[in-house]
């Protein structure tokens, strides 16, 4: 009988046939090509859960998945690399193929109120860039190895370039689609390095072995080559010591991680690229695309895991990331960046926990986040519409009574982004902190001290989230109107509060699946996440991948030498006051906005900010730093380059058809037309060879 | 008596040098043609010479197609003779000097 696995290609498949379908039949479709991407993402999320249910074992026993399906270069000699198309399906991809597809279908329904309602033309070439968009991100999470997630992520690249350039007769949105486009590929370069490189050194790109030793994964390989050698392994470190190869490797992939992620230095992107339509800011640049770089290192942890140097660089970037963006999102006037920039934020808490050993609490981050996040930005999306596309947060006021469904939903992304128990960011945003806490603590030398300092850059940065997302809240929900759109907004429509109510809940309760400090304190067993990345006890599936929690474990303490200490008492106390600490700081945010902004008129108070104020306004100066390096740099460097090539190299080339066009037309009149010249210019030739001949003997 | 060999290369070398000597100093097309032929011929005769020298005979059934190929020769030759005296009203090679670059 056919099982669920058998139809995981689907997922992909039928997001990819309604943007066939949207491209080329969307403008005789009533909605223009919006049924097919919601017929379709409503299968894939069936199929998504479907196979969630199988990985769970509750349709039969527990199980995963990982085959080749389609072989497209084969290596002949030996040695030689074989290329396949294959799907892994193991809890992590399982989740996010869930997460994916649900997001996917709210937002194909969003859009018929936030696209179709407002009459937007192009229609179809939007469904289909979400159809393809949805198809590449699911190909993405269940790819098997290296090199088919690679050519997904750039897939997904690409639709995110055509979604926010959608608006391309404005000004705005095609300079965004190419800054995007150009700012993450220039991390993808790396990270195709990382590939080549990985496929060079192991020989396979897979993520998890197939049919137990039979395909070794490259994780596995490296593994095998820390401990009993390079050479053992059948693992080419050109040269280098193992450990330090694995380390580079790690870093180039993390280029790409780094880009499409959106972290320090590389997240410049994420704010321009709200210039798109606003139901593709919730699917792509916060719930999911940008996932797709945290994905990655998850999918590849194991990897990670044998270099403490990549997991340092992992959670400093993310710790710095989380606290830098969060302090410009207090400034922002625009609804929708600050909303991107605590997207850049969040993700920086997720690099944080995957960097210091937090598997469990970045998985789970990415869940919550996903959830609360799309929720946050279709709300916003439904506030946009209402107040005519006008974003401007100081044009708005006092929409908590005009738009409740609205309000009420947004209200509870809020508390959940700014981790207010018990909303879904609380639980993970704790999770994530208590894990750098203890692993800082547990942890000696160098990697402790930094564990401990990225730790203290996302506790500061919880404040910052809190008191944002409230500014945020109370600057469009609360006080009086300060706009005549805001005084009378545009009704929505089921459309749009559908979504908005199925991600309210969500936001509120989806941290309840790891609700940790309760586990800890009570001895009940609701720690469910822990448990399905876990695993049933016995080993079973999760070990014959070796993408287990157990394994990792084992190898976050032998490989990478970080280890637990509780600073504070035992780990019940430890938690307690970690948790505290973290509600204490964001509440300590949330009232600190209530202060400022909840009035009836509020004023803007970031004068007071003094010389930051310019610094934040202007976002460090990051955009024009890699502006100068783009024009101050690189192009005298290029241009250097093209006058090397103009000159010296075209040089030679134009100069050798010069010469000879020149020697042509002085010896082409010779060529006078008359036979008898010929003639006679022949036999003198031929009398001179004969001399000659005649001078040097003939006989040579 | 045999007649020396040599004899047979001094005629074939006068006979080349005055169809060389033809061609160069006339203007005449149809004496161009007949220039040729009398080179042609000289080659001829000094390969019958050699063939009859070596004792050989492949030489002068070499000389047989040569004759055969220059007949054809002059068939083309004399076809564009033809066709320059239609262009031209005249045979004189010099004037039809425009065929160059």
């Amino acid at each position: 009988m056919a099982g669920a696995f058998d139809f995981v290609p689907a997922i992909a498949a039928l997001p990819l046939l309604a943007f066939v379908i949207s491209l080329f039949f969307g403008q005789y479709m009533p909605k223009r090509g919006a049924e097919a991407g919601i017929i379709a993402t409503a299968g894939s999320l069936f199929l998504s859960i479907w196979t969630a249910l199988t990985v769970a074992g509750i349709t039969g026993s527990a199980t995963s998945y990982n085959e080749n399906l389609y072989t497209w270069v084969v290596g002949q000699d030996a040695g030689a690399v074989t290329l396949h198309l294959g799907v892994l399906v193991d809890p992590l991809a399982a989740l996010m193929l869930v997460i994916v597809s649900l997001i996917a279908l709210l937002v194909h329904v969003f859009s018929l109120g936030y696209m179709n309602d407002e009459g937007e033309t192009g229609l179809p070439r939007y469904y289909a860039g979400l159809g393809l968009f949805t198809a590449s991100m699911l190909a993405f999470v269940f790819s098997n190895n290296l090199l088919m997630a690679f050519m997904f992520f750039e897939m997904v690249g690409l639709c995110s370039y055509l979604l926010i350039g959608f608006w391309f007769r404005d000004d705005g949105p095609p300079s965004a689609a190419k800054k995007a486009f150009l700012v993450t590929r220039f991390g993808d370069y790396f990270f195709l390095i990382g590939v080549v490189g990985v496929f060079a050194t192991f020989g396979t790109g897979l993520f998890a072995p197939i049919g137990g030793s039979e395909m070794a994964s490259f994780p596995q390989l490296a593994e095998q080559a820390l401990n009993d050698g390079a050479g053992a392994a059948g693992v080419d470190t050109f040269g280098y010591d193992a450990q330090t190869w694995f380390t580079i490797l790690g870093l180039l992939v993390l280029g790409g991680v780094v880009g499409k992620s959106a972290q320090f230095p590389l997240h410049t992107w994420l704010p321009d690229a709200m210039e798109g339509p606003t139901p593709v800011s919730a699917l792509i640049h916060a719930a999911t695309m940008v996932a797709a770089g945290v994905y990655l290192v998850a999918r590849m942890y194991g990897f990670y895991l044998l270099s403490p140097t990549a997991l340092a660089v992992i959670a400093l970037v993310g710790g710095f990331t989380a606290l830098f963006a969060a302090t410009m999102g207090v400034v922002k006037q625009e609804l929708k960046q600050v909303l991107a920039y605590s997207t850049i934020s969040q993700y920086g808490y997720m690099m944080l926990a995957l960097g210091t050993g937090g598997y469990v609490a970045a998985v789970f981050h990415l869940t919550t986040h996903a959830v609360f996040k799309a929720l946050l930005f279709l709300g916003a999306g439904s506030v946009i519409i209402a107040m005519h596309h006008n974003e401007n947060m100081w044009d708005m006021g006092g929409l908590k009574e005009k738009m409740p469904v609205t309000y009420w939903t947004f209200l509870s992304g809020s508390l959940a982004l700014a981790g207010i128990v018990p909303f879904a960011g609380f639980w993970s945003k704790d999770e994530v902190l208590f894990e750098a806490l203890i692993h800082g603590f547990g942890t000696s030398g160098a990697l402790g001290t930094v564990y401990l300092l990225a730790y203290a850059m996302g506790l500061l940065a919880v404040f910052f989230t809190g008191f944002y997302t409230f500014r945020m809240v109370y600057l469009t929900f609360h006080g009086d109107a300060r706009s005549e759109t805001a005084r009378d907004p545009e009704p929505v429509r089921w459309n749009v509060k559908g979504p908005l109510a199925v991600l309210g809940i969500g936001a509120a309760t989806v941290g309840l699946i790891n609700m940790k400090p309760v586990a800890v304190l009570t001895g009940a067993e609701i720690d469910f996440l822990h448990k399905w990345v876990h695993g049933p006890d016995e080993g079973g599936w999760p070990a014959a991948l070796s993408t287990d929690l157990v394994h990792y474990e084992e190898l976050l303490h032998d490989a990478a030498n970080v280890s637990a200490s509780y600073p504070v008492g035992g780990e019940q106390t430890t938690l307690l006051v970690s948790a505290a600490l973290s509600l204490g700081l964001a509440v300590g945010g949330v009232l600190f906005a209530r202060s400022l902004y909840n009035a009836a008129d509020p004023v803007e108070h970031t004068d007071k900010l003094g010389g930051a104020k310019t610094l934040l306004m202007h976002n460090y100066y990051q955009d024009e730093y890699q502006v100068w390096l783009a024009q101050g740099v690189t192009v005298p460097i290029a241009r250097a380059a093209d006058k090397f090539d103009q000159g010296v190299v075209d040089g030679v080339v134009n100069g050798v058809s010069s010469v000879s066009l020149f020697t042509g037309s002085r010896m082409r009149r010779i060529q006078s037309g008359v036979v008898t010249n010929y003639a006679a210019l022949m036999t003198l030739s031929l009398v001179l060879l004969l001399l000659a001949f005649v001078v040097v003997g003939g006989g040579v | 008596m045999a007649i020396v060999t040599e004899y047979y290369l001094l005629l074939s070398a006068a006979v080349f040098c005055i169809g060389v000597y033809g061609i160069l100093t006339r203007r005449n097309a149809l004496v161009f043609l007949m220039s040729v032929e009398l080179m042609l011929n000289a080659a001829n005769i000094n390969l019958v010479a050699f063939s009859f020298h070596h004792g050989n005979l492949t030489g002068q059934v070499f000389s047989l197609f040569t004759m055969a190929i220059a007949a054809a020769e002059v068939a083309v030759g004399i076809g564009i003779i033809l066709v320059l005296y239609r262009n031209f009203q005249d045979v004189d090679v010099t004037k039809a000097a425009t065929m160059r670059w």
